[in-house]
């Protein structure tokens, strides 16, 4: 990867605090440069995340990288301990900390016995991959050291897994989840992860009936408490009208429960009347409607399957973070690294509907139609938690851009 | 946290004579000091037709170009701010030819006329050589290829990211004919033209030319030499002022953000006399006028308590100055002391003896608050918190762009526009 012109991928550091700054109950202690701290704080003010009495760094001096102390992390556990008595604190590891070999492990090990908080190390320092790796380590040690080993009591809660707050939108998706659970089951949301979520919410997280797991990175969290407390887990999510209704169905299998009936009927109406969208592609004769989608990976999938129910093809599927993690990645999904070869895609774009981030849509021709279903955000902010991607009112909002694309074509 | 056991971790002014021996006041801070590549972007900012390369890992190549996606002087999303990031085989085997490469990229879409190769903690700890990497790039492209090092671990701030910035704009420039103009170094925010000072030399004819880093050219550098003098209006301005003295013998005027009016009838003076211009006659006026703002404002500011924090007054001298005004110090946050605050600081100590800790960290002043009960906090926080402590906030980020005896004037109205908000507060059962 060479030059850089606008916004980097984010790193595995960076997926991780993102996910942990949502925790209720947590503390996230930083070892590192205070400045990267401070620096932080305007991208996670702009995804939603509270870094109040939630966040904090050690700074690190000179003798500290040259000498390998760490006399300033044990004071400064013991005052994060002694003075919000949090349930966990996540001590952070910096890019610093990480190259001079800091053992944040080790440290955790024996200043357990001085705190009350149970410590749990992340010693990525932003190296080990982009958010994807990160996140899905996150999700994995809160899977490991959090959730307790209880059996499901095979009440009416489920989990959702592989929530990610550095997604757009996904607030707003994990409401549309709530809402549709209650409707088709009548379950509620117990844990999160990681959203709007706590330390106790995800310790007892062993009592759902089922894990959605909503992206690959989830997977190995999800496996681990299938093992731990025998949660069966079902990875997908609701995209479109007949995608959403497939997703409940297996959902339901999962459970041993059928889709109620009104919202079963609903979906496969809007399915219905959807399904016109393909003639109108056929009656349209210059340009052919078509999709490219640029987002992450599970959206990316996710939305590709919805433009097939209303007939578009997308053209292009690039995913925003690497695919290493996902096993088998669809053929045409693609994760580009430099970020030349992302520019050279999108400004090749003509008379197409863009489902992407704001970047971009700078680098769009004047001639395609343009959503933002993905971060970054350059051009507004994210407010809505009742607007998502998923589900019927995802589709339903993702129409009104089809209309308004179709409008260009005619 | 107990407000007390925090209080007494810290030490009183009298017993600290460096940075070492101030504490903070809790090893977990939130939420830190901002770091010396903010500064260094910051500088980078305000000159035209530069670009900063920042060479480090994506976290911070992100949230520098996340900070410029909105500054017009950057140029916006596809503006001057690029980066080549590092991932962990660079870390390993070195980077130098990654950003060779990357750099080749740059000459071809950008086209700019000096660039600023940035480097963070991480290529700072791998050793890689950033300066020779720079006079290379120097000789192949035939423009000036700056090396400026901004790792967080050896400072305390992010003002050496600015003062690296400007200082290695020395090397743009050459011995040129004095022209009578004068240079503006080491305004970092707001604007120059809106100053007393900047009217002042107007007034007087004076032309103004290089101000770096608050907006300039690199050409505007280049000829930065003619000049007759400069003012510096920061410290970190001073290696490069200093470096123009030795090198082409421009005299320089310290000139900071000074609220005490003998101290800024001091800098007028030193100023004119190196123009070798009589004082403006409008002087007498302004002054006058500063000092009976300061008699006036020491009636109803006698006795306040306050908590000093961090403003865009030099710390010391402003301290000294509501000292000198009667007001009480409890604590004083601050993340330098130099040489030059000796004076300032005897001063303060002559009246009273505050505490003294290190800045950015907010979250365990609450605490604190608890315990000193002060009436005003001097700096950032969140003023609906220090209102229901009976706390009011003094908001001084106008003060940027101030410079002359405006500063007095606008140092003791937002004083006590503060203490009668506190008393305010305080009447209406808030605390």
């Amino acid at each position: 990867m060479g030059l850089v012109r606008y916004l980097p991928t984010p790193s595995d550091r960076m997926g991780i605090l993102w996910s942990l700054l949502t925790v209720d109950g947590s503390v996230i202690l930083e070892y590192g440069p205070a400045g990267t701290t401070h620096f932080s704080m305007s991208l996670y003010g702009e995804l939603g995340v509270d870094q109040q009495n939630r966040l904090f760094t050690t700074h690190m001096s000179e003798d500290d990288v040259i000498m390998g102390d760490v006399s300033r992390l044990e004071k400064a556990l013991v005052e994060v301990d002694e003075a919000y008595h949090p349930q966990v604190i996540f001590v952070v590891a910096s890019s610093i900390s990480a190259v001079i070999g800091t053992d944040l492990k080790g440290v955790c090990a024996y200043m357990q016995e001085r705190v009350k908080a149970r410590l749990i190390a992340f010693e990525q320092g932003g190296f080990r991959g982009d958010y994807s790796v990160g996140i899905q380590e996150a999700y994995r040690l809160l899977a490991q050291d959090v959730v307790e080993e209880k059996t499901r009591s095979g009440g009416n809660t489920y989990n959702i897994l592989g929530a990610s707050a550095g997604c757009f939108r996904m607030k707003s998706d994990v409401n549309e989840i709530r809402r549709l659970m209650r409707e088709a089951f009548g379950m509620e949301m117990n844990a999160c992860l990681c959203m709007d979520t706590s330390v106790e919410k995800i310790a007892n997280a062993g009592e759902a009936a089922l894990n959605l797991v909503l992206r690959e990175e989830a997977v190995p969290a999800a496996k681990i408490m299938e093992s731990k407390c025998g949660t069966p887990y079902l990875q997908g999510a609701p995209y479109g009208y007949a995608g959403t209704l497939r997703w409940l169905e297996a959902v339901g299998a999962k459970l041993g429960k059928t889709v109620a009936m009104p919202l079963k009927m609903e979906l496969k109406k809007r399915a219905m009347e959807v399904s016109q969208y393909r003639m109108y592609g056929m009656m349209l004769k210059e340009f052919k409607p078509q999709a490219a989608i640029f987002s992450d990976a599970p959206v990316v999938e996710g939305l590709s399957s919805f433009m097939g129910e209303i007939g578009f093809p997308v053209r292009q599927k690039i995913s925003r973070h690497s695919l290493r993690l996902y096993e088998a990645p669809a053929e045409d999904l693609k994760y580009l690294s430099d970020e030349k070869d992302r520019i050279d895609v999108v400004k090749s774009l003509h008379h197409t509907l863009v489902l992407a981030d704001d970047v971009s849509k700078r680098l769009l021709a004047e001639d395609n139609t343009y959503l933002r279903v993905s971060m970054p955000l350059v051009d507004g902010a994210q407010i809505a938690t009742h607007m998502p991607l998923m589900g019927p009112r995802g589709a339903d909002y993702i129409l009104e851009t089809v209309e308004d694309y179709l409008n260009t074509l005619r | 946290m107990n407000g007390k056991e925090l209080i007494e971790r810290m030490v009183p002014l009298s017993q600290v004579e460096s940075m070492k021996q101030v504490a903070p006041l809790t090893n977990a801070m939130f939420p830190g000091t901002h770091c010396p590549l903010m500064g260094a972007a910051m500088a980078v900012r305000g000159i035209k037709n530069s670009l900063i390369m920042i060479i480090g890992t994506d976290e911070c190549a992100y949230y520098t170009k996340h900070m410029t996606i909105h500054s017009e002087d950057f140029g916006g999303l596809g503006g001057r701010c690029v980066s080549v990031v590092l991932d962990g085989h660079d870390v390993t085997f070195g980077c130098v030819k990654k950003v060779e490469a990357a750099f080749a990229e740059v000459m071809e879409e950008y086209k700019p006329q000096a660039v600023f190769l940035v480097t963070t903690c991480v290529v700072e700890i791998i050793g890689d050589d950033m300066d020779a990497a720079a006079d290379a790039l120097t000789q192949k492209y035939n423009i000036p290829v700056m090396a400026v090092h901004t790792e967080h671990f050896k400072c305390e701030n992010h003002l050496p990211g600015l003062e690296r910035t400007i200082t290695a704009c020395f090397s743009l420039m050459e011995k040129r004919p004095c022209d009578g103009r004068v240079n503006l170094l080491g305004q970092r925010m707001g604007s120059f033209a809106d100053t007393e000072l900047s009217h002042v030399l107007q007034n007087a004819g004076v032309k103004i030319g290089l101000q770096l880093p608050c907006g300039c050219t690199v050409d505007d550098i280049r000829e930065g030499a003619a000049a007759k003098a400069n003012i510096v209006v920061n410290e970190i301005a001073l290696p490069l002022a200093k470096k123009m003295e030795e090198t082409f013998g421009i005299p320089y005027v310290f000139f900071d953000r000074f609220a005490d009016p003998e101290k800024i009838a001091a800098c007028y003076r030193k100023l004119f006399t190196a123009l070798e211009m009589h004082l403006p006659e409008e002087l007498q006026v302004l002054e006058a006028k500063a000092v009976e703002a300061k008699q006036e404002a020491a009636k109803e500011l006698a006795g306040v308590t306050y908590i000093y924090g961090n403003t865009p007054f030099r710390t010391f001298e402003l301290n000294r100055f509501m000292v000198s005004l009667g007001m009480v110090p409890q604590i004083i946050q601050t993340s330098a002391i130099t040489a030059a605050d000796a004076e300032d600081k005897a001063a303060i100590l002559e009246k009273c003896d505050p505490y003294i800790t290190k800045t950015a960290n907010i979250a365990p002043l609450q605490y604190v608050y608890d315990e000193l009960h002060p009436m005003l906090y001097l700096g950032h926080e969140y003023a609906n918190r220090l209102r229901q402590k009976g706390i009011a906030m003094v908001r001084t980020d106008g003060a940027n762009s101030l410079l002359g005896y405006e500063v007095t004037g606008f140092a003791v109205k937002a004083l006590l526009t503060a203490a009668r908000e506190c008393r305010e507060i305080r009447k209406g059962g808030e605390a």
